[in-house]
């Protein structure tokens, strides 16, 4: 029982590397396939190099029994295949022929004889299913299968290629595009419309909300060990940080959400504000977004507010009420006499909003604020950013094995600017941080509407400035807290379940968050309780619309929507199976690491190539790292308890003679 | 010798026209000795007209140059005694004020000059802040002494025993610029030191200084002294052949004055006896059949052959020696092909020079090719693999200076205009293409061995026989100009790779004594030991640690040793006092070590015990090594990516000099402070349950281990508050076995 638990302990590494997610995102056979190709070029020497990765081995052995099964499946497929003809849609859920379903999901389409042109180890023969959750491709003329599995929720947009006169192997298909980077190629055979049907499928439960039809997530349902709909709980994670106290105190003002409609119900305010403080603030901030607490610092009571721009307006509108409320949360600190208004803009930005009614305080009217504009870019920027890292990406991806480009690989990476942007987020949250733990001075943040960019830095700073967010339950606390009960606006900047590939609103705003989180777990490698599969898996369900967790755009619709009662949270899912995420090298000794300060400086940001690579077989490393460190683990955890049954053996045996003292333990880091 | 005794400051033209005229009245006596004695040298017979030449207007360098000579010539006690002011010898009552100083000098080492009030800057700064002490110079380093450190008593960073955190040795300073009004200029030797020089700017070879604190900046507040100082400084970092003889006498002197007990670990080959080579022959052909096509041949033993191979080499046994002698002289450098390593196939890796340029056929090469492919167990004709594509020790070296200055930002202003666009300044450098390059070499090596064919490695432009290179794999050759440079980069990859035993630190420092030391790299010219007008610089040994590194990010369970102990490799190069790195040869060790005068005792740069304490020496240990059954060889080989998509920089060795780049109490060397002490309770356990639990840790074999530790440490200088640190055991207590048994229980079946 104790080995195998330990042996499970060794395999969560494989899983890790095998799946991005689990369940929907099935790569490994990719690697898989291209390393048995290159097997029979070199065997040992490649089984050699194998070898090395605990992971990668087993894998394939895995895969080698799985692949027997599913080979011998495939040719009952076939068999069907040949003998029902003409398919309608009702009969494909049945049997054991089709792809592994989760609750609720019902096949909707199958296409025979389709080609999968994978750029990296070439066209691959099989059948195409699509249900209401994802689309499923599965080889029939490979040994070892080769499955590729997107939930529809990652695709961007479908397009059709060639047509029926289009000439050349593989011309006639369909081309998808990701949200996760990844373009798939189908090739279909060019006679009787045959990827009509598929097509249909495909666009009716990619785009469901543009087809009246209810996201998966509404269809979904299972059972999990955890309840991740309780993770956060807005009053309890105000106590612990100490909320009630003498300066700052727990409101309900909003709770119908009259006062700002994509505000939670539940906030903290300075404890000498009144209703009509509130109120008055709330109609000087865009879209009625008034400052509130994000997190108090647990010494100096140094704060973290947010709140959206000021209506300044060309006319230069000042709010007195508004001005008393901000000076309430400077007073709120007795250590400071100071505010800082982090304005996340570049100033000629924040200057132009003044066009459109909004702008930024004046430090004529705001006494002892001073206002900083941290440069960062609004969500447009960021979006042709990603485009670009995509197109640089995949131009890598593309080819099998990277020659001419390879040479351009850093100016290429430079030129999308995707990390430059990275760097402005990190030292904007790094000058919070400075000011908050070193001056003890409370800042207040904000950009135009104070969902986008603001989020992104309270939480960034919040992450350096407490541990608590860094464990696993933490971070999903920070997330339901910072980004989803504020308001940012997943439904747009995601576009759940919507056609409008090419939607202005839509903006890597949470990406862009989560690839800092790593940049910082990159210099703090010890520091974080997850690892950055985790950090992978919540991406990946940010689009797949299996879990409610990221559905609409702030507390008002989700509530409005049921959907705490109609859908499963992603947190249920993760909770359930925490060993997975689990940071092996995670060092949680007091005083160790408590406020992190990392280095904003280019020489150290690095594109996530687990992340945005991961597709691409012949950039993926092991971590062996990590690999390692279980071992040493699971070794002392074996050591342990050998000594202690050794103990209880000379115990017994020491009834009757002296006993020996116990070893001294000198340190022990490591958490047990 | 009628010196004022007053000196310098006072008296100095004077002083300075007796001291060259004694000087012109000694050189020719001295000239002498010293072509008598570099005889067996001939880079250093030239040095003596170009000594010549340069007096005229080296007024103070040069003086002191053949003040170190006479120094150890005992000539002219006289004129040391009589010249305090200006050089002071080691002498029983400066001793005594230099320890107030508190400038440790080793034995034998003397002082030149000092300057005081001088300030310096720490690098990357704004120069508006920084340290005021003295600055000194010595015959073996320059040092700087600040009087408002506080006590040394919390340092945390690695403490060498031959020279302090704010000193360099004078190998390794790289260039000097001096600032005269707003205006940097580099100096060189021969010229004149300008009269208002306000600071000077030093770059050094190692990191140290160069990307570092070289950028340490001295500014000056009085004047006196300072020209002084300056004209020394350049004038013995770049001595016109003459260093090398400086600092060889200064192991000479340190040898006379306290014997040299190594204390060199007995498993580091040398590959300087026959048997180290005999040795590496039976390990690595196990099968005597595939061995018999061998042979070990001491035609060199005097160097008759080849004057930059080692006395012993391994050649196809079907190879006379004096086919051997014949065939030599068609290839440049005179060096025949030689055996390298062979795998368990009999697949060999043979090194091959190209043929010298003035022979017009290639008759030689094809009978070496075809004796290569008679030693191949079945005759498989070797695969030649040239090492010369866009690459070259040239591009290295430019690579490697674009490189430099992007890691060595004069002001922070600098060092965020380089961050704007560092990823395309860093693709512009062409260091990781470099990288990249060898990895990607040894990797197409290894496959072709790995299909039983052997490799004959060969670099240079010159043409190929072509229906060799054609014919896929076989013996494998290495092909490159003298077959000295990226030949033994890409050699010793190859066998880092295939074979796991260079992967344990011994195993790593006998792979550099066999592929680098003693086939002949020539580390003198390279590393830049004498400033040569035609420059042959280039740093070779960092580009292959570079490779390394990758190798250990890659592979991190799969090392003995750690990235410090690379970096420490690389900044130990740089220290005169060993002879590993210093000499182009063995025959030139072999002269320095048997000068009928003074012979060279030999310290070797891997008694580490030399420089370091336990406690710095223990981070050399990387505790995430997985150490393999001996016997199951050919399941262990790595196999790299290469692409630079796959690369990283070594931040540790480049980035440790810029402050603010310092991750404070973070950087992935927490990993490896992590893992040490899980590997630490790990241990523990298993003594305890060996029933060891009497003698927890006996005091001398424990080491502490620093726990708030920022990001280059143990190279930065920072002072993080209060130290934690808490005691391991000295791993070398738990020998490997004791880890294996370990690994068995993690594998277990049951």
């Amino acid at each position: 029982m104790e080995k195998r638990s330990s042996a499970e302990l060794l395999n969560i590494e494989q899983n890790n590397s095998k799946n991005a997610s689990s369940d929907s995102l099935n790569s490994d056979s990719k690697s898989s396939s291209l390393n048995s190709k290159m097997g029979q070029e070199s065997e040992s020497w490649d089984k050699a190099s194998h070898s090395k990765s605990f992971s990668s081995s087993s894998t394939s052995t895995d895969n080698n029994i799985v692949s027997a099964l599913e080979a011998r499946k495939d040719n009952q497929v076939k068999v069907c295949s040949v003998n029902v003809t003409v398919l309608s849609s009702q009969n494909l859920s049945v049997g054991e022929t089709g792809p592994p379903l989760l609750n609720g999901e019902r096949v909707q389409g199958i296409a025979h004889e389709v080609t999968y042109v994978c750029p990296y180890s070439g066209p691959v023969r099989g059948i195409l299913s699509i249900t209401n959750y994802k689309l499923h491709f599965r080889s029939v003329d490979r040994e070892t299968p080769y499955v590729v599995e997107v939930p529809l929720g990652v695709v961007s947009r479908i397009e059709k290629v060639g047509g029926a006169s289009s000439k050349g192997e593989n011309s006639y298909g369909i081309e998808v595009f990701c949200k996760d980077m990844r373009n798939l190629r189908f090739a279909h055979k060019q006679e009787n419309h045959s990827r009509r049907d598929v097509f249909e499928k495909l666009q009716q439960y990619s785009f469901p909300l543009s087809h009246k039809l209810p996201l998966f997530a509404f269809e979904y349902s299972e059972t999990f060990a955890e309840n991740g709909w309780n993770v956060y709980e807005p009053i309890a994670e105000l106590k612990r940080m100490g909320v009630n106290n003498d300066m700052w105190k727990i409101s309900k003002i909003n709770d119908t959400y009259s006062i700002c409609d994509s505000y939670p119900a539940v906030w903290a305010v300075p404890a000498a504000a009144t209703d009509e403080d509130l109120q008055a603030s709330a109609a000087f901030r865009s879209r009625g977004r008034l400052p509130v607490l994000s997190w108090i610092h647990p010494e100096s009571q140094a704060t973290i507010t947010r709140c959206a721009q000021p209506l300044v307006g060309v006319g230069g509108k000042r709010s007195r009420e508004d001005e008393r409320y901000v000076q309430l949360i400077m007073d709120a600190n007795a250590q400071s006499h100071k505010l800082f208004i982090m304005d996340a803009r570049p100033m000629p930005n924040a200057v132009a909003n003044k066009a459109k009614g909004g702008g930024y305080e004046s430090e004529d009217a705001y006494q002892n604020a001073e206002l900083v504009f941290l440069d960062i870019h609004n969500i447009h920027v960021m979006r042709e950013s990603l485009r670009k890292l995509k197109v640089t990406f995949s131009n890598l991806l593309e080819l099998c094995f990277p020659t001419i480009d390879e040479a351009r690989w850093l100016s290429g990476i430079e030129s999308t600017v995707w990390l430059k942007h990275i760097k402005y987020v990190l030292a904007g949250a790094l000058r919070i941080v400075d000011k908050v733990e070193n001056h003890k001075t409370s800042v207040l943040v904000h950009c135009s509407d104070g969902w986008d960019r603001t989020a992104q830095l309270t939480a960034l700073a919040m992450l350096m400035l407490d541990p608590y967010y860094r464990t696993i339950k933490g971070f999903e606390v920070l997330i339901e807290k910072e980004w989803l009960s504020f308001g940012h606006k997943f439904q747009q900047r995601i576009g759940h379940g919507d056609e409008h590939h090419s939607d202005a609103d839509r903006s890597p705003v949470f990406l862009q968050f989560m690839d800092c989180v790593w940049q910082i777990s990159r210099q703090f490698p010890n520091a974080f309780e997850f690892n950055e599969h985790f950090l992978i898996t919540i991406l990946d369900h940010l689009y797949s619309c299996r879990f409610g967790t990221f559905l609409f755009s702030s507390e008002r619709e989700r509530v409005q929507e049921q959907v705490k009662h109609k859908t499963v949270s992603l947190w249920s899912y993760t909770n359930s199976q925490l060993s997975l995420y689990q940071n092996p090298l995670y060092w949680a000794a007091p005083n160790y690491q408590l406020v992190l300060m990392p280095i904003a400086s280019m020489r150290y940001i690095k594109p996530w190539k687990s992340l945005y690579c991961r597709w691409n077989p012949s950039m993926r490393q092991q971590d062996p790292v990590y690999q390692r460190t279980r071992e040493l683990l699971v070794l002392k955890e074996q050591l342990e308890k050998q000594l202690e049954e050794g103990r209880r053996e000379q115990a017994s045996r020491a009834s009757r003679s002296m006993t020996s003292p116990a070893p001294p333990r000198l340190h022990s880091p490591v958490h047990s | 010798m009628p010196c004022p005794n007053k000196g310098w400051p006072d008296n100095e033209r004077s002083t300075l026209h007796d001291a060259k005229s004694h000087i012109s009245h000694q050189s020719a006596a001295i000239v002498q000795a010293f072509a008598m004695e570099s005889k067996s040298c001939n880079n250093f017979i030239s040095y003596v007209e170009l000594e010549e030449h340069e007096m005229q207007n080296l007024e103070f360098g040069i003086l002191y140059i053949f003040l170190s000579y006479v120094q150890v010539q005992d000539i002219s006690v006289k004129f040391n005694d009589s010249s305090t002011n200006y050089v002071q010898p080691l002498g029983s009552s400066r001793r005594n004020s230099l320890s107030e100083n508190n400038i440790k000098l080793l034995p034998g080492e003397s002082f030149v000059t000092k300057a005081q009030n001088v300030l310096m800057f720490s690098p990357v700064s704004d120069l508006n802040q920084g340290t005021s002490g003295i600055l000194s110079v010595t015959n073996f380093k320059l040092t700087f002494v600040t009087t408002d450190e506080t006590n040394g008593d919390d340092v945390t960073r690695q403490q060498n025993h031959l020279y302090g955190y704010m000193d360099t040795c004078l190998t390794n300073i790289e260039d000097i610029y001096v600032t005269v009004g707003d205006k940097k200029r580099k100096l060189l030797p021969g010229n004149i030191v300008p009269s208002k020089v306000k600071g000077i700017f030093i770059i050094c070879k190692m990191w140290i200084l160069e990307f570092t604190n070289v950028v340490v900046l001295f500014q000056i507040f009085t004047h006196r002294r300072w020209e002084k100082s300056v004209a020394s400084i350049v004038t013995l970092c770049f001595p016109q052949q003459a260093r090398p003889v400086i600092w060889l006498r200064l192991s000479v002197s340190i040898s006379d004055k306290e014997a040299y007990y190594s204390s060199l670990d007995k498993a580091v080959r040398l590959f300087r006896d026959i048997s180290d080579w005999h040795n590496e022959l039976e390990r690595t052909i196990r099968n005597e059949k595939f061995r018999k096509c061998w042979r070990l041949s001491t035609v060199n033993v005097d160097f008759k052959l080849c004057r930059s191979l080692s006395r012993y080499i391994i050649i196809p046994a079907s190879i006379t020696d004096s086919q051997l002698i014949d065939a030599a002289k068609r290839f440049q450098g005179n060096r025949p092909p030689i055996w390298s390593w062979s795998n368990a196939r009999g697949a060999a890796l043979v090194k091959m020079p190209e043929l010298s340029p003035l022979v017009t056929n290639r008759i030689q090469e094809n009978i070496m090719f075809e004796n290569v492919r008679k030693s191949h167990p079945q005759k498989m004709p070797p695969v030649v693999l040239e090492l010369n594509k866009g690459i070259s020790v040239k591009l290295i070296a430019i690579a490697f200076s674009k490189f430099a200055s992007l890691c060595s930002p004069e002001n922070i202003r600098q060092f965020w205009l380089q961050d704007n666009n560092f990823y395309s300044l860093v693709e512009n450098t062409k260091w990781l293409k470099y990288v990249s390059y060898c990895l990607q070499k040894a990797v197409e090596a290894c496959e072709h061995l790995h299909l039983g064919l052997s490799v004959i490695l060969q670099g240079n432009d010159a043409t190929i026989n072509q229906s060799f290179v054609r014919r896929p794999s076989t013996n494998l050759v290495f092909l490159e100009g003298a077959g000295t440079d990226l030949c033994c980069i890409v050699s010793s990859l190859v066998q880092l790779l295939l074979d796991p035993y260079f992967r344990t630190i011994n195993g790593f420092q006998s792979l550099l004594q066999k592929e680098w030391v003693a086939s002949g790299h020539p580390f003198c010219d390279r590393l830049g030991h004498i400033c040569k007008r035609t420059s042959e610089k280039s740093p070779l040994l960092l580009l292959y640690l570079d490779c390394v590194w990758q190798l250990s990010q890659q592979f991190p369970a799969e090392f003995e040793f750690t990235e410090t102990y690379l970096t420490t490799l690389w900044d130990a190069a740089h220290v005169s006092i060993f002879d590993t790195f210093i000499f182009n040869c063995e025959k030139d060790r072999v002269a320095a070590a048997t000068d009928p005068d003074r012979p060279l005792v030999l310290r070797s740069v891997w008694d580490w015990r030399e420089q370091f304490n336990e406690q710095d020496i223990l981070l050399f240990d990387n505790p995430l090594y997985n150490p393999h059954e001996a016997d199951s060889k050919e399941k262990h080989v790595i196999k790299p990516l290469y692409n630079v998509a796959n690369l990283e920089l070594w931040s540790q060795c480049y980035f440790r000099w810029i402050p603010t780049l310092e991750i404070h109490n973070g950087g992935q060397n927490h990993i490896e402070l992590y893992a040490r002490l899980l590997r630490n309770d790990v241990n523990q356990l298993k003594m305890s349950i060996n029933g060891n639990c009497g003698s927890p840790i006996d005091k001398s074999n424990s080491c502490s281990v620093q726990m708030n530790i920022d990001s280059f440490y143990p190279f930065s200088n920072r002072k993080s508050g209060n130290i934690v640190s808490t005691p391991i055991m000295n791993s070398s207590i738990l020998a490997t076995k004791s880890l294996l048994e370990a690994q068995s229980l993690i594998t277990a079946t049951d």
